[in-house]
């Protein structure tokens, strides 16, 4: 086989020199240019939007199948609406605990170890993560385990036993993590940022050592049974696995779970904070500096002007902005940029540099400056044209994976955007204009609100007294 | 731009040669068949896998380079020079070329004298050190007219490019990009041209860049300082004891020269590899390879000698003082691959420290509770020369590094004396079969795979070859490889101690 295909090629090389003797030539020889790569023409891409199938079973659980049989493996994920915003005030740390412990606690039927031991021997990997407005599961098997795996899986959700022993070391766990984040400058800063950024709203209250401390078992069982029932969970099924196969796993495994519908409160969506400048010592000879403020969430129909916006700012690649100005033209960043998270109801903008100690001025009132010019004034039409382009050719890439097809139409679903949200994408990004850019800018991107972090030392501080007005010191919150 | 990979690398290695070891024999077999090796004339070797699920496909270009192969004095120019390579080229990024090449020979010129004078330090001229200085803004300034800035990075992004990145390790240099499918000759443009006719433009404001990612990896860094100083006292004469980013002060004189004839010697087509994964029809790629890559000339080779890690003999400790919590290094000298040890420390690695069951995650994490964390490497700092066996561990409050140091060589002392059982072994297996398969999911992780193998060992289809040796691995041989490799006399130790 291999010897037929490279003497296929070899015909096709010497045809292709052949043809193209002369202009082969010409490429090796530095004198005559080479074609303008944006001259260059490409072929049309043959992209049809992949549906993944959408079933419901009869106890409620929404179930995405999309199947892939090239490789061996089968990923089963399940999303659950809860998240640390939902952690009781004294308890923070609660939804992240409970998460471990689903995944570490063992359950009713089988014993911690032994759910550790086979997953490890039948090498499927398991895990809970849980962020601030959802939870998620996700196991990932070689075809020939599938039951094994959702044994586990299916029992975990639904059968949880929370082990005293397994509960105390993840405590501990979680402690010594805290213990450590500010020996990292940059997890330091994010999550003193957090507190800064949404005040009052459980977003801003963060885990403590005496937080954690608080949490019992009791406090885990109550938070497992307000939000795992079958209404509240979406599953996707993607790989080596028929759809039949698929739907007839999931109802054997998940059917028979019946739980009432529990009934809880979303979290109220944080208000906006004065803006501020805050400075947090730390002895390090380079500065992490944060700006952030609120912006469009989910369901707003801003966001596509202000993901633009974004990108032309501080994370569109190395032409963005930010990146262009502080690391290529000053050199004075390597890590520099911004970001978009879109949430439920509200999203954040940040834009970030690190930076020596005596330029941290200097990159601030520049990362304010660029933030201002695309209120003041217009961004060059081309240069919207550029990110339009860059958006609409790298979409092809949120379905390069199975997985990543299914869950991507269940998080559709589950953040309650419309059916022809991702068909309608690109063109809502293709119709943005540089007014609405404009406007987003002004409507989100007021300095007066900037929540500004720096980390950094007293030279740091100094620099930032001398130039900006109202710096307050902080105590990190650890 | 990252150049952290290296773990990433050695992880592959372990799981590629392991799944070997195992039943999954009918999917390697697979694998071969469908990966299409050609080597062009000019000695450019390509691999290509066809792939039909999305309609993309990912490419990685690697030089047989890094910063093992760096003069004394010259450490970070493999890294800065894959820096530079973002700049653009002749024809990629500038606005008139005969104007700029005047500019940069000048800019050179003038820096270079002014690092002259710098490099006097005390002794140095303060007066002609500013004069440089302005001069040498006068005429980046006047460059600033004739060139765009970052233009490959605009082409690839417009082209809706995912993953654009390169990396530097001790070993290798490399270069990736995934790109929708019907983009392949936009990659091929790009990349024959930043092989052959790179400009190093921006040259001494990247090289501040390159200080800040010091200060950001390193310096502000406590993990990263640890680790910078115990591959410094591992390796007393190997230049594997070099930081990959370089010293600050030999980063302070990089110079355009230097990285010229670095870039010469070592970006030919003969000393690369090039592997292409995706949505792809192969014959039409390997003319688009051709016709972009094939004229470019061979070059001789002419690596630097290498000095020979001499042998230990007595354990090394260290240790540095920080505001951050204790943590701790443990690494032995051993074989590199292709040598049979080296299969024997990947079965090793996955028996004490993969997964929640392995013997020091639940001894020390779980059963004793003295420890954060526990995580080992098979294959630190590179493969291109003999490298160690590194066990990375942090103590849980209050315990101390002292306490998990005991219990790691108790655990070490328990390998020595008590061959693991069939199905501890049977367990690492199939943990890596399965991580050799979900790694086969991405094109761009298989992409990185195949080239790693090709450039490294020579052949790709020495993980099949390899095939017999590794199912002879035994616990008799972890034992013998435990006694004869995990001694005291063979072992770094570095320590960071929280400053009081």
């Amino acid at each position: 086989m291999q010897k037929m295909l490279c003497r296929s090629f070899l015909l096709s090389v010497l045809f292709y020199l052949l043809l193209f003797c002369c202009s082969t030539n010409a490429e090796g020889d530095s004198s005559i240019p080479l074609i303008n790569p944006d001259e260059l023409s490409y072929r049309q891409i043959q992209f049809v939007l992949p549906q993944a199938k959408r079933i419901v079973l009869d106890n409620g659980i929404i179930l995405y199948i999309f199947e892939d049989h090239e490789l061996p493996l089968v990923n089963i994920s399940a999303v659950i609406r809860t998240g640390s915003n939902y952690d009781p005030a004294g308890k923070e740390g609660l939804a992240e605990l409970m998460g471990t412990l689903l995944r570490t606690g063992g359950t009713q039927s089988i014993s911690a170890d032994a759910i550790d031991e086979s997953l490890d021997f039948f090498a499927g990997s398991l895990s809970v993560s849980m962020s601030r407005d959802s939870g998620s599961l996700s196991l990932s098997v070689l075809k020939d385990n599938v039951d094994e795996g959702l044994h586990i899986f299916s029992q975990i959700m639904t059968n949880p036993a929370f082990e005293e022993s397994k509960i105390a070391v993840a405590k501990k766990l979680k402690i010594e993590e805290l213990r450590r984040i500010a020996d990292d400058p940059q997890k330091l800063a994010f999550r003193e940022l957090k507190r800064l950024l949404y005040g009052d709203n459980p977003a801003g209250r963060l885990p403590s050592s005496t937080s954690v401390h608080n949490v019992h078992r009791d406090d885990l069982t109550r938070f497992y049974t307000q939000f795992f029932y079958p209404k509240n969970i979406m599953i996707a099924v993607s790989g080596d696995i028929s759809s039949e196969q698929a739907i007839m796993k999931i109802k054997k495994y998940f059917g028979s779970w019946n739980k009432s519908i529990q009934h809880f409160t979303q979290p109220p969506i944080p208000a906006k904070q004065k803006g501020h400048i805050y400075f947090l010592s730390k002895d390090i000879p380079q500065s992490v500096i944060i700006t952030a403020q609120l912006a469009p969430g989910k369901k707003n129909h801003d966001t596509y002007a202000f993901e633009l916006l974004d990108f032309i700012l501080g994370s569109g690649g190395f032409k963005s902005r930010i990146f262009q100005q502080i690391r290529n033209n000053l050199g004075l960043a390597y890590s520099t940029g911004s970001f978009y998270t879109k949430l439920s109801g509200y999203g954040v903008f940040g834009a970030y540099a690190m930076t020596k100690s005596e330029t941290t001025a200097n990159v601030l009132s520049h990362i304010r400056t660029l933030i201002r010019d695309v209120q003041t004034s217009v961004i060059d039409k081309k240069e919207l044209e550029s990110a339009i382009k860059s958006i609409h050719n790298n979409f092809i890439f949120s379905f390069h994976s199975a997985e990543q097809i299914a869950l991507q139409q269940l998080v559709m679903e589950y953040d309650d955007l419309p059916g022809d949200y991702l068909a309608q994408y690109r063109d809502r990004i293709a119709k943005v204009r540089t007014e609405d850019l404009m406007r987003v800018a002004n409507t989100y991107l007021s300095l007066d609100d900037a929540v500004i972090l720096v980390v950094g030392n007293e030279t740091a501080y100094n620099q930032l007294v001398f130039s900006f007005k109202n710096v307050s010191r902080i105590e990190g919150s650890l | 731009m990252l150049n952290n990979s290296v773990k990433r690398y050695i992880l592959l290695i372990a799981s590629i040669l392991f799944f070997i070891s195992m039943h999954g024999k009918a999917f390697s077999y697979d694998l071969e068949k469908k990966v299409i090796s050609h080597t062009l004339e000019n000695g450019l070797k390509i691999l290509m896998v066809e792939r039909h699920l999305s309609p993309t496909v990912s490419f990685y270009i690697r030089h047989r380079v890094g910063a093992v192969d760096e003069a004394d004095g010259r450490t970070g120019s493999a890294h800065l020079l894959e820096h530079m390579l973002f700049k653009g080229t002749k024809t990629i990024g500038t606005k008139n070329f005969r104007k700029e090449e005047a500019i940069l020979r000048n800019i050179a010129k003038i820096g270079e004298s002014l690092d002259r004078e710098r490099m006097k330090e005390r002794g140095a001229d303060k007066t002609r050190i500013d004069s440089l200085t302005k001069e040498l803004e006068a005429l980046q300034n006047a460059h600033k007219k004739y060139f765009v800035d970052n233009e490959i990075d605009r082409l690839y992004t417009e082209h809706g490019a995912n993953d654009i990145n390169a990396t530097t390790s001790q070993d290798l240099t490399s270069y990736h990009v995934s790109l929708p499918s019907n983009k392949i000759e936009l990659w091929a443009r790009i990349e024959a041209d930043r092989m052959t006719s790179p400009v190093f433009r921006e040259f001494y404001s990247e090289r501040s860049v390159v200080m800040e990612e010091r200060r950001q990896r390193i310096e502000s860094n406590p993990e990263g300082q640890l680790y910078e100083q115990f591959l410094a006292s591992a390796y007393i004469a190997h230049p594997y004891r070099r930081p990959i980013l370089g010293w600050p002060s030999d980063i302070l004189f990089l110079d355009p020269g230097y990285m010229e004839a670095f870039f010469k010697s070592s970006h030919a087509p003969n000393n690369t590899v090039i592997a292409i994964v995706g949505d792809i029809e192969p014959a039409a790629t390997l003319n688009i390879i051709k016709q972009y890559f094939g004229s470019i000339p061979r070059r001789a080779l002419n690596p630097s000698p290498i000095t020979k890690e001499p042998t230990q003999r007595g354990e090394r400790r260290i240790s540095i003082t920080s505001d951050a919590n204790p943590s701790m290094i443990i690494g032995y000298h051993k074989p590199a691959m292709p040598e049979y040890d080296d299969y024997v420390f990947d079965v090793l690695e996955y028996i004490v420290s993969k997964g929640r069951t392995s013997r020091l995650y639940k001894t020390l994490v779980e059963k004793k509770g003295v420890a954060k964390s526990i995580l080992t490497a098979n294959g630190i700092p590179g493969s291109r020369y003999q490298n160690l066996f590194v066990i990375f561990a942090k103590p849980r409050h209050p315990h101390k590094s002292a306490d998990i140091e005991l219990s790691i060589y108790e655990e070490i002392e328990k390998m020595k004396t008590n061959a693991v059982s069939t199905r501890e072994l049977e367990k690492a297996k199939n943990q890596l079969k399965a991580d050799f398969i979900k790694n086969l999911d991405s094109n761009l992780e298989l992409a990185n795979t195949i080239s790693y193998f090709e450039i490294l060992i020579g052949d790709y289809r020495y993980i099949t070859n390899h095939l017999k040796i590794i199912e002879k691995v035994t616990p008799e041989d972890i034992v013998r490889v435990a006694k004869k490799y995990l001694v005291s006399e063979n072992r770094t130790v570095a320590n960071l101690v929280k400053k009081n």
